[in-house]
């Protein structure tokens, strides 16, 4: 089984060469096969081999770069590629049939989860990505968590402030832009400005706001992941991580519905309607969001390492909790 | 392959058996066209929905062999029929008046707009690509859904590059780019040109606009939800544009091929008007030309219209560095594919047109709908101006007295209309519907978009496309 992803890993990679070459011998400027980086393009196509069903998927994107060769200009070249193409697809169809021998494991989420590891290696990060919903106490954990195991806390107010930054130092844009990005609510509707729109369409590229925004985030959080151990809270970054192939845990906390109001109508001094109904419109808003990123489901178990019911731990229980999953314990 | 052999087994007595001549009134040649003289247009329709997943590599290699294969098929017997001559004029009217104009348009098209690059760092988005299908719908009536679709093919797909589902993308570019949006003027579409020179009123086709904004506003509202999740689909596998600058740069090079492809559109002009003129006819009201074989004559419009649209092509080439053909992708790929193909189509379909041409005036089509949909049906796989021009005559034959005065009688505005919508609208049905159907697919398909086969295409025409027919029917030709 080991061989075989070996050998898949190595197939992968002289596909996503030959996708490269081919679209340098070509000359074009409207896009090459495999546009993603080589990490995420070599482990999803190491996937599509090692998945024999989806076989058809394979053979189509690999068609793809054969109609794109057979239209190099220079004969040599042509034949070149082609018979780099001709040797990889018949050691991919001599690759053994894996479909069926394997368990329930999923090789590449297993890979990316540093608590299937006895130790993590000195260059993996311990990156904890927590999803939670209000109410329960996801932030208080996530915040003291990141304080007991020394690393550092990252949530949407850290994140505003880090892309404002970025933004800032990309030179020109103006204050009144970076502005926005201080006053940015993913789930805020905003009254629309013809000036406005035009000028962020220019700005983000023809792109929503919204989703440019993401995209910044995704890479910030990915550069954060790949240089220090950290808890991110929520921003859709155990999806994130996970298709950039960057190990971490994730963990959705949650609690009963009636014990969150509870701890809303608490905190935020809010009467009985008032909560239920800010609990049920944060839900909903957390999943729009979560879900149209991601196309998972938030709050699924499928979705997560690990679920919590906080209300059945404490904080403090629930720390202790993850703390031991992780293996981790630093004092 | 096995399978296929057995459907022609059934399907070739199934024709043999079924009424075999289709009788005409009059005595000419058409009269009596059997049915079976079909059989090669459908084969070759079958070979090219269904070769390509079968043998593709084979497919490619031997296309040319396989259309001349069809011809011959169709050709042979059509000679043992009628003879040789009825043949070689049949033939030959249809390469030199049809199909030559028609690729050499295409050509012109396609070499001037491969010199056009768009350089920018947009990112196709589902606002952004409703918007280019939007523009380029519009686009299609100034410059035809040939000009549009060339202009536009390829900033579509390189806005678009950095997504991994994008073949809906071409498919909805196909049915409004490529065919919907032609039907304002007679530049749009071929069948609209011919009805502006049977007599149809320059502007008339504009008030086709409620029935185009309707299917836009439907098709763009469709296009958005399918492009949207398709969107979401690629973001969530974690693709993402490279939008590191900030501010969009956005230039086009090679802008000069504007004039080249405003003359292309001013020789489609040309060849619409100048039959008309005195100038261009000898004393019996004829079309002045070269005569090749029979009746067959290359008329002088046609040649003034090739030498212009070749003209520009040439110059084209002439005064734009090659580096923007290489940054655009430029290939003789795709035109090669459609000129061999094509015309196979043209010869092998003649038949079928002999059979339409009989027929269609006894099928007692007088509704609106009756001829939006017989008008769209046949122009899905037949030639859509030919069959335009046959249900325009079935109109204007049948005594009418209030309506658009054209050469072949009067014709009710509603029942124009249909006519007008079915032959532009349901080009889009198929891939070979409308020439640049085949041309978006062929040149998608060498940059990296997985087009669906020729069945998996209907199956979206299908789902979009007949309930929208269905609304327009309902809404406008009932």
């Amino acid at each position: 089984m080991k061989d075989n992803h070996e050998k898949c890993l190595e197939l992968a990679n002289r596909i996503y060469d030959l996708d490269a070459k081919v679209y340098d011998c070509v000359g074009s400027a409207l896009g090459r096969t495999f546009t993603g980086n080589r990490e995420n393009t070599v482990q999803n196509l190491c996937m599509l081999m090692l998945a024999k069903p989806d076989g058809h998927l394979l053979r189509s994107e690999l068609a793809l770069i054969s109609n794109m060769a057979r239209t190099i200009p220079d004969k040599e070249a042509k034949d070149r590629m082609l018979a780099e193409y001709d040797s990889i697809l018949k050691e991919i169809e001599n690759l053994p049939d894996s479909f069926g021998k394997v368990d329930i494991l999923d090789l590449t989420r297993a890979e990316l989860n540093p608590t299937a590891r006895k130790k993590l290696s000195e260059n993996d990060h311990l990156v904890i990505c927590i999803s939670r919903t209000q109410g329960s106490a996801g932030n208080d954990i996530g915040f003291e968590l990141a304080d007991e195991l020394h690393i550092n806390y990252y949530d949407v107010e850290i994140f505003n402030q880090v892309l404002k930054r970025l933004e800032a130092e990309k030179g020109s844009v103006d204050d009144a832009e970076t502005d926005h990005f201080t006053e940015f609510d993913k789930y805020k509707k905003k009254s629309f400005r013809l000036k406005t729109w035009f000028r962020e369409f220019n700005r983000y590229h023809g792109l929503p706001r919204q989703d440019a925004i993401f995209f910044n985030m995704s890479d910030l959080i990915c550069n954060l992941a790949r240089t220090e151990d950290c808890v991110i809270m929520g921003r859709c970054a155990d999806s994130i991580l996970a298709n950039n192939h960057i190990p971490h845990i994730s963990l959705f906390i949650s609690a009963p519905f009636t014990l969150r109001v509870r701890r809303i109508m608490a905190s935020k001094n809010m009467d009985l309607k008032q909560a239920s109904r800010f609990l049920r419109q944060m839900d909903r808003q957390h999943k729009r969001y979560y879900d149209f990123y991601t196309d998972g489901r938030w709050g699924r178990p499928e979705s997560y390492d690990l679920c919590i019911n906080s209300a059945n731990y404490g904080i403090r229980e629930t720390i202790d909790l993850i703390e031991r999953m992780i293996n981790q314990k630093r004092n | 392959m096995k399978k296929i052999i057995t459907l022609l087994c059934v399907l070739c007595p199934a024709f043999l058996l079924c009424p075999i001549n289709a009788w005409a009134a009059d005595g000419s040649a058409e009269a009596g066209v059997p049915v079976w003289l079909c059989i090669p247009f459908a084969g070759l329709l079958l070979c090219i929905a269904v070769m390509p997943l079968l043998k593709g590599e084979w497919w490619d290699a031997h296309k040319p062999l396989v259309v001349a294969g069809w011809v011959l098929a169709m050709v042979i017997p059509f000679s043992v029929i009628y003879g040789v001559g009825e043949m070689a004029e049949t033939v030959l009217d249809c390469a030199v008046n049809d199909y030559v104009t028609f690729i050499i348009l295409l050509f012109g098209l396609f070499c001037v707009s491969g010199n056009i690059t768009m350089e920018g760092d947009f990112a196709g988005s589902p606002r952004v690509n409703v918007g280019l299908l939007a523009l380029g719908t519009f686009l299609a009536s100034c410059i035809g859904t040939t000009g549009a679709s060339m202009l536009m093919v390829r900033p579509v797909l390189k806005m678009n590059s950095w997504r991994r589902r994008k073949a809906h993308i071409m498919i909805f570019f196909i049915f409004m780019v490529s065919n919907m949006g032609g039907i304002l003027t007679p530049i749009g579409d071929p069948p609209l040109l011919m009805g502006f020179m049977r007599g149809v009123p320059f502007f008339w086709s504009l008030h086709l606009l409620p029935v185009l904004l309707f299917n836009m506003v439907v098709l763009l509202f469709a296009f958005y939800q399918v492009d949207r999740r398709m969107y979401r689909k690629d973001i969530a596998e974690g693709r993402k544009p490279d939008i590191s600058r900030p501010g969009t740069r956005f230039r086009i090079d090679g802008l000069h091929n504007i004039l080249f492809l405003l003359m292309i559109v001013a020789a489609v002009i040309l060849s619409g008007v100048l039959p008309g003129l005195k100038a261009f006819q000898d004393s019996a009201g004829n079309v002045l030309g070269i005569h090749i074989f029979r009746d067959v004559t290359f008329s002088l419009p046609s040649i003034i219209e090739i030498v212009m649209i070749l003209a520009a092509a040439a110059l084209s080439f002439k005064t734009t560095p090659k580096d923007i053909r290489t940054r655009n992708h430029f290939t003789w790929g795709s035109i090669q594919e459609v000129a061999v193909l094509f015309i196979g189509i043209f010869i092998t379909m003649q038949p079928a047109l002999m059979l339409l041409r009989q027929v269609g005036p006894g099928l007692g089509l007088d509704q609106p709908y009756q001829l939006f949909w017989a008008t769209g049906a046949l122009s899905s796989f037949l030639d859509n101006t030919p069959t335009y021009l046959v249900f325009l005559t079935t109109a204007g034959a049948i005594g009418f007295t209030g309506g658009i005065s054209t050469s072949l009688g009067t014709v009710p505005v509603h029942l124009l209309s249909a006519i007008s919508c079915g032959a532009v609208f349901m080009g889009a049905n198929t891939y070979i519907g409308n020439a640049p159907n085949f041309m978006v697919k062929s040149i998608s398909d060498e940059n990296g978009v997985p087009m669906p086969s020729f069945f998996g295409y209907m199956l979206w025409s299908l789902g979009f496309l007949i309930p929208l027919f269905l609304l327009d029917t309902l809404i406008f030709f009932l």
